[in-house]
């Protein structure tokens, strides 16, 4: 059942395929540095830019909605489900590109996220959508960011093609077990999810290889500080064989030959958090793997947020669960910045996260042997697993220190939150108080902390500023960007 | 206790800390100010000093010679400050950065350290965020105009940006209390001027209310939010009320 409405106008339009794009989370700009050039219009910078945020406080960086809202599947957790009576629209490819180019001018938006209901078939719909990417490229000349959906079952020509116009694509596995799929979207399977994002992967190494670059893409610099990261034990079986590298004679000096770039910000994709019942280490280790298999640069996660009433689905009033949601996201921040595995916070004893800790303070709980670590003498890696000590202050330790001794003080200036830190660190041999490194004290003193703030995530009305992050926001002459500034609430 | 004081600006600030240094007076006895002063206190002496550009340049020649271009460009971020203080914080970082040399901006344990680079970030946070929210008004004759009312001097930041952003257009943006404007011609390099009440009125009169396209991004913005999601407090964490004065979707909300 469907009414396609033919005489709407574009705001309605805008409206509709608009509201039917915003359950996707991963609007970040982020991932690619690319300088504006005369004759065109934009540039792309790699920390993401915001340029508003919605009422629910989320970022708004890149035009993001549907090329159509009508679609073939029945995914049950989908406001654009066949079996939904809506009114459907399409825009058509210079629609697309007038909205993006105007919004741009004037400052609105840093791009476009450009996905789509499967209009007739998969192939129809991505040639629609190739259509208004090429338009908007090559026609507009338009340089800023692009980010698009791949549609699961489309061609793998149309996938290619639309690689080299776009900054990012991504692929939603929506969720993590085959069987949570079947189930939930009949119409897909995890072989006609992953089988794309497995092409996009292979392309994007071709070109990093043909460019002279590593076929991995760029991590935190500060990774290279690390051992053991999730990046560093996906070892060597990376480089996939079916990649093809470029053959010596091929080789030309840079300056003659450039090969297109091939979706240079990487790829993503995102889970949907609450709709079927998997714990949190099935979604950790399953994040993990995405990283390390596929090499993507950003896994999202998004609270269930119930829109159809379904006999598979949990009931319309169930609310929203972003602490949850929360916690992936601290715990993703984890595995790509502070060298921690996927088995390190959780296991199949310890499925899910404490609700009451954050999932770092609860690792370090468990690890009190590891403790007290002396600021003053500690390598980088250990500093990290600190709690109360981000990636900012640790590097700023390191630097200070090297011109004299730090003091708690010292290190209150230098961000270190030490109302979570003083129970594992000392200075100079000596902790901030004299306190007792004994787990249930311990304990007692952070959830106290912590709680207020875990409440209320889920509670957004009574919403406080909250960290992801360990770091105080001090001394970062750049302030945070959009990819930051999404996670730090774990609203990406 | 003497106190050095210059108008605001880059130039005499850096020959305000040139003098100060060569009085040979003692750090501790000095305090350097930008004016207007307010409260003037009764046992200061006050020494005005006039820019002097042969001063200006020996002092960055120094500071990228004995510190660092890294530390140049802080101190620059922080010249831009509206901070009342930022002249006696800039000499006081120096005095220190000219005895330790480049590793001073690794030292954030020291307070005047510390001071700069809370300044520094003040500014570089105030230009982010103009560089984020400022909103171009499509004139007539396809010139974009954007208004802004910042703390900080933060012109000369966001025209670099910009002019990478949309090389081919023809924009500007305003400075509204300072009166001073970027105009970037298209395919041209930007150039820093001030406006004249006059200009200033006139450009008001080519704005375009009827342009579609604001109405558009209105309700775009407002359908893009989730409703069990929503969370003004947050919303307002991020984009304070303040930086929302001449955001296009802030202001006379859609009916
Ligand atoms: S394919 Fe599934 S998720 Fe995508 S629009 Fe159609 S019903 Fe919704």
């Amino acid at each position: 059942m469907e009414i396609i409405e033919k005489d709407l106008s574009l705001q309605e339009k805008l409206n509709i395929l608009a509201d039917a794009a915003k359950y996707d989370v991963a609007c970040t700009s982020s991932g690619v540095d690319r300088g504006g050039k005369k004759g065109s219009l934009g540039n792309s910078c790699a920390a993401g830019i915001c340029h508003s945020f919605a009422a629910d406080g989320r970022c708004v960086s890149l035009l993001k909605i549907l090329q159509s809202n009508e679609c073939v599947y029945d995914c049950k957790y989908c406001l654009n489900r066949a079996s939904n009576d809506r009114v459907r629209t399409t825009f058509t490819p210079e629609e697309v590109s007038q909205l993006v180019i105007e919004f741009y001018r004037r400052n609105y938006i840093e791009g476009l996220f450009l996905s789509s209901g499967v209009c007739k078939n998969p192939t129809y719909t991505m040639e629609l959508m190739y259509r208004s990417i090429d338009l908007l490229r090559n026609h507009y000349h338009f340089n800023g960011y692009i980010h698009v959906k791949a549609i699961p079952n489309a061609p793998q020509e149309l996938i290619e093609k639309i690689g080299y116009l776009a900054d990012r694509m991504s692929i939603n596995l929506e969720l993590p077990t085959a069987e949570g799929l079947h189930e939930l979207a009949p119409h897909k399977t995890q072989a006609s999810i992953l089988k794309p994002m497995s092409l996009v992967q292979n392309r994007i190494v071709e070109h990093r290889l043909a460019i002279g670059k590593d076929p991995h893409m760029e991590r935190s610099g500060s990774n290279r500080y690390l051992s053991g990261t999730i990046f560093d034990t996906a070892g060597q079986d990376r480089i996939r064989e079916n990649a093809s590298y470029p053959a010596v004679d091929s080789f030309r000096t840079p300056s003659l030959y450039r090969p297109d770039p091939f979706v240079p910000a990487g790829q993503s994709t995102q889970m949907i958090i609450g709709a079927t019942g998997e714990n949190d280490y099935q979604l950790l280790t399953t994040t993990q793997k995405l990283y390390q298999q596929f090499d993507l640069k950003r896994v999202f996660f998004s609270a269930y947020v119930p829109l159809n009433e379904d006999s598979h689905l949990p009931s319309l009033d169930t609310a929203p669960p972003l602490l949850r949601e929360h916690r992936l996201y601290q715990a993703d921040w984890l595995l790509r910045y502070y060298g921690f595995q996927a088995q390190d916070l959780l296991s199949n004893e310890r499925p899910n996260f404490n609700i009451l800790l954050d999932p770092k303070c609860d690792w370090a709980l468990r690890h009190l042997e590891l403790f007290p670590v002396e600021i003053n003498r500690a390598d980088y890696a250990t500093l990290l697993k600190v709690p109360g000590i981000g990636t900012k202050s640790a590097i700023r330790i390191v630097k200070a220190r090297k011109t004299g001794v730090l003091t708690f003080e010292a290190l209150k200036k230098i961000g270190v939150v030490l109302k979570r830190a003083k129970y594992f660190i000392t200075c100079q041999g000596k902790m901030q108080y004299h306190l007792r490194i004994e787990e249930d004290f311990i304990t007692r003193q952070l959830t106290g902390e912590d709680y207020k703030s875990s409440w209320e995530i889920d509670n957004p009305q009574t919403y406080q500023q909250l960290s992801l992050f360990d770091d105080n926001q001090f001394a970062s002459a750049q302030p945070i960007f959009s990819d930051i500034q999404k996670s730090l609430h774990g609203q990406l | 206790m003497i106190v050095y004081t210059c108008e605001d600006s880059f130039e005499a600030i850096l020959t305000c800390i040139y003098d100060a240094w060569a009085s040979g007076l003692g750090h501790r006895n000095l305090k350097l100010m930008v004016e207007p002063v307010g409260n003037l206190e009764l046992f200061c002496e006050y020494r005005h000093v006039d820019p002097d550009s042969t001063k200006v340049e020996s002092v960055i020649r120094s500071i990228h010679k004995k510190i660092s271009g890294y530390a140049y460009q802080m101190i620059f971020r922080c010249a831009m400050s509206c901070s009342s203080e930022k002249a006696d914080i800039i000499y006081r970082f120096l005095l220190l950065g000219f005895h330790y040399g480049r590793q001073i901006t690794d030292m954030v344990q020291l307070p005047p350290v510390l001071a700069l680079f809370e300044l520094d970030r003040a500014v570089g946070n105030e230009a982010h965020y103009f560089r984020e929210f400022i909103r171009f008004l499509n004139m007539r004759g396809n010139v974009l105009v954007a208004h802004i009312e910042p703390k900080s001097d933060v012109l000369t930041f966001l025209a670099p940006p910009f002019q990478d952003r949309m090389p081919s257009e023809n924009w500007m943006i305003i400075d509204d209390n300072r009166k001073s404007a970027v105009i970037h011609p298209s395919d041209q390099d930007f150039y820093l001027t001030t406006l004249t009440e006059e200009e200033f009125k006139r450009l008001k009169t080519l704005e375009d209310p009827d342009d579609p396209y604001i109405d558009l991004w209105k309700g775009f913005f407002e359908t893009i939010a989730i409703k069990p999601r929503e969370n003004y407090r947050c919303q307002r964490s991020h984009i304070p009320l303040w930086y929302r004065k001449h955001a296009t979707e802030f202001q006379n909300p859609l009916p």
